[in-house]
């Protein structure tokens, strides 16, 4: 038995009324009052799902930052990382977590494929176009996987289990999909900080022309860029294989939140995407445990609406890839 | 009854079947002589004719070459596993009675299914019921998904076709809404809650086990609140007191949050209402928090009666009581059909793969009894149905005036050792419960 039990009271049931909101947030202030042991609890759930939120917006934010791209493909792209952690797992024995590098490199490679086939054709068209021909893309890949491998969940065999600190709980599985996370970001800041090709896909996403003048390759930067945001989104998928069962329409989700992480977060922005993530875990986490039902959904699309209505370009709209 | 619709619909079929034998008749008058070897068959000449392929034309000397199924259900989307088993189950139900020798009353007819996929969209359903009609469905079945059925049943209603429900729980898919045309052989939500606060908390009991408290953890749509609302009304009844709600979203990553409310209340039971992945996560998240109340249980959950959930979540899931429609484990049939689905689906039968065979013999028996396809025919004998040969624990299958199977029944299983078996009442127990 968990530590929690004899410590916190009851929350109140679903009842009806207006009661069944306004008591929530009493009760929230109360267990912040009483510095209740749950809110370690639920901070730590917090962190671990925001942190993986984050690094499936990482490739779309990219994406967008350096081509201006809607991509729709991400949510697939994501579960092509989770197959491939899973086929090399299963069929060559590899660890899941060599199997992460290993689905980077299958994403990156469909990524430019991708890109050369679908996108860059449409490139200077106007932007619906990219975004019809990616949901195209989603399509195809998606009835691809359920094709071969039926739409039957599949797992990743591995049991990491929990630690336990003080009276939190941590998923180990959840827990190394964040230290994943947070080593990508700071990897791919890296990248493109201090490396010639990063600073060129950096000065392309703030000046296409401008690059084309000084002699960068803007399309080569195009079809790695993608390639790279794809080879996220297989690290992504490939850290939630490691925690959670998957079938071809598990990326939906993501999708949908992904994408409401980087409007909260600003359009092409790394730090918005981690911010966003954070933001939208804490959201989901905490609403999950104080509001009645599945209310906290409610309340992510309505900070993606004010979003937009008061700031449109996001909370660190305007910063650099 | 809510009978203006299908009155024009009717009159419609009934006019172009008119039209249909009377342009048959007029043909074949001109063809008599070269028809002259072929006897009786110029019933099939005229369906034809009259645009309505495999329709019975009503007369008597007419016959059927085949009654057409439509089936409706997830045959892609996060439903599909389970989605695809059940309409095969529909096509295992036609296969046998096929290789009986068709429909008897038909002179042989094959029963013939045509497949919908409604990717568990509510929006789909609908649409799917008018395509498979228009394909010459003669009566349709589906959908697993309650919001989905609740569309769906509306076009059949419409039309003034028999729509036999594979799965789906949600009440008021048929109540309140006076229907004529809709049959449920499985429990509804009401029945399965009902069933849960009779049966579970007896077993408990009886083994000597104390079972005064509950929280529920439910999927959050029609289905999972339709469940959530009945075992409300019911569970006090039964003096356990429910001290916590939670629900999950459709398609959420984990029950992280919602198994720290559970911990927080720790309740005597856990009663799990979710959809297979549902349940996965909930004992994810139970094992991840290094928690389990004294019994964990469900109610009309998929996920403690699907042998392959079962044995992903792995020993935790043993001694988990649910209480679920069920294959009924004590007629040899049940083991013969179980054994024919794998050897050609290569897939579980799963309770709720059992449930759609169920549904499918329930249609196959009513145009036995019917001894036609029109419709109303086919109708009028599901009203009067009382079929017992079928493979699901519970009494023999006969519909009230809403619709609902008067003997629908949700027995207690057990998993045990991985193994999904039914535990209560006594009469469809294959194994003793081990509390």
């Amino acid at each position: 038995m968990g530590h929690l039990v004899t410590s916190v009271a009851p929350l109140p049931l679903q009842g009806g009324g207006l009661g069944r909101f306004i008591d929530p947030f009493a009760q929230f202030l109360t267990d912040i009052t009483n510095l209740e042991p749950v809110l370690l609890q639920l901070i730590a759930f917090g962190l671990l799902l925001g942190g993986v939120y984050a690094l499936t917006a990482l490739g779309l934010t990219m994406i967008f930052g350096v081509m201006d791209v809607i991509n729709f493909a991400h949510g697939i792209f994501l579960v092509v990382g989770m197959y491939s952690v899973w086929l090399v797992s299963e069929t060559a024995g590899i660890s899941p977590f060599l199997g992460i590098p290993i689905a980077a490199a299958v994403l990156f490679a469909l990524g430019v494929v991708v890109h050369i086939l679908t996108v860059e054709p449409i490139i200077e068209a106007p932007q619906q176009n990219q975004l019809i021909a990616t949901l195209g893309v989603l399509f195809i890949i998606q009835s691809a996987i359920e094709i071969v491998f039926t739409p039957d969940p599949q797992q990743v065999e591995l049991s990491l289990g929990s630690v336990q600190v003080g009276d939190v709980f941590i998923p180990l599985g959840q827990f190394y999909a964040l230290v994943i996370a947070l080593g990508t970001m700071l990897a791919v800041r890296a990248f493109l900080n201090r490396t010639d090709l990063g600073r060129k896909i950096r000065g392309t996403a703030d000046n296409r022309d401008g690059a084309r003048y000084v002699g960068i390759n803007v399309r080569r930067i195009n079809y790695l860029t993608f390639g790279i945001g794809a080879a996220l989104a297989g690290v992504a998928g490939g850290s939630i294989a490691l925690f959670q069962r998957f079938d071809p329409f598990t990326g939906e989700t993501y999708l949908i939140n992904a994408f409401v992480i980087v409007i909260l977060g600003g359009l092409g922005s790394f730090p918005g995407a981690f911010v966003g993530g954070l933001i939208v875990g804490m959201i989901q986490v905490f609403g999950g445990y104080y509001l009645p039902g599945t209310t906290a959904q409610v309340l992510i699309f309505l900070l993606f609406i004010g979003t937009l209505l008061v700031k449109p370009e996001g909370l660190f709209g305007g910063a650099e890839a | 009854m809510g009978k203006t619709l299908k009155s024009s619909t009717s009159n419609r079929r009934r006019f172009l079947k008119a039209t249909g034998a009377s342009v048959a008749a007029l043909t074949l008058a001109g063809c008599a002589s070269d028809d002259a070897g072929n006897g009786g068959g110029s019933g099939g000449d005229s369906g034809e004719s009259g645009g309505e392929t495999g329709t019975a034309t009503g007369t008597p000397e007419q016959s059927v070459d085949e009654v057409v199924i439509g089936s409706n259900h997830p045959l892609s989307g996060s439903l599909a596993a389970t989605g695809v088993g059940m309409s095969n189950a529909i096509k295992l139900a036609a296969m046998r009675k096929n290789e009986e020798g068709g429909i008897e009353s038909l002179d042989g007819a094959e029963v013939t299914v045509i497949e919908g996929d409604n990717q568990g969209a509510q929006e789909l359903g609908g649409q799917v019921s008018e395509e498979l009609l228009s394909e010459g469905a003669d009566v349709l079945t589906g959908c697993y998904s309650s919001p989905v059925t609740t569309a769906a049943t509306q076009v059949a209603e419409r039309q003034g076709v028999p729509f036999v429900i594979s799965i789906a729980a949600a009440d008021n898919i048929l109540q309140g809404r006076d229907f004529n045309y809709v049959y449920r052989p499985q429990p509804p939500a009401r029945r399965l809650a009902s069933d849960y606060a009779d049966l579970v908390p007896s077993v408990i009991r009886d083994d000597g086990g104390t079972i005064d408290t509950a929280g529920l953890f439910y999927i959050n749509n029609s289905y999972g609140q339709a469940i959530r609302d009945s075992l409300r009304e019911f569970l006090p009844e039964q003096n356990v007191e429910i001290v916590e709600e939670t629900a999950i979203e459709f398609g959420a990553s984990n029950a992280n949050t919602q198994v720290s409310r559970l911990r927080s209340a720790d309740p005597d039971t856990i009663i799990a209402t979710t959809y297979v992945a549902g349940g996965v996560l909930l004992a994810q998240a139970l094992q991840d928090q290094d928690y389990r109340p004294p019994y964990l249980t469900a109610s009309a959950s998929a996920t403690f009666t699907d042998d392959d959930a079962v044995s992903d979540i792995g020993e935790f899931a043993n001694g988990v009581l649910d209480n679920n429609y069920a294959l009924n484990p004590t007629v040899d049939k049940t083991a013969e059909v179980r054994s024919q689905f794998l050897d050609n689906y290569d897939q579980e039968f799963s309770a709720s793969v059992g449930m759609s065979y169920t549904a499918a013999e329930v249609i196959i028996q009513a145009v036995e009894e019917a001894g036609s396809v029109d419709p109303d025919d086919i109708n009028e004998a599901l009203m009067g149905l009382s079929y017992e040969d079928h493979i699901s624990a519970m009494g023999a299958i006969e519909f009230d005036d809403q619709g609902e199977n008067v003997n629908a029944l949700g027995p207690v299983n057990q998993v045990q050792d991985l193994s999904v078996r039914v535990v209560y009442p006594e009469e469809y127990a294959e194994a003793e419960p081990q509390v």
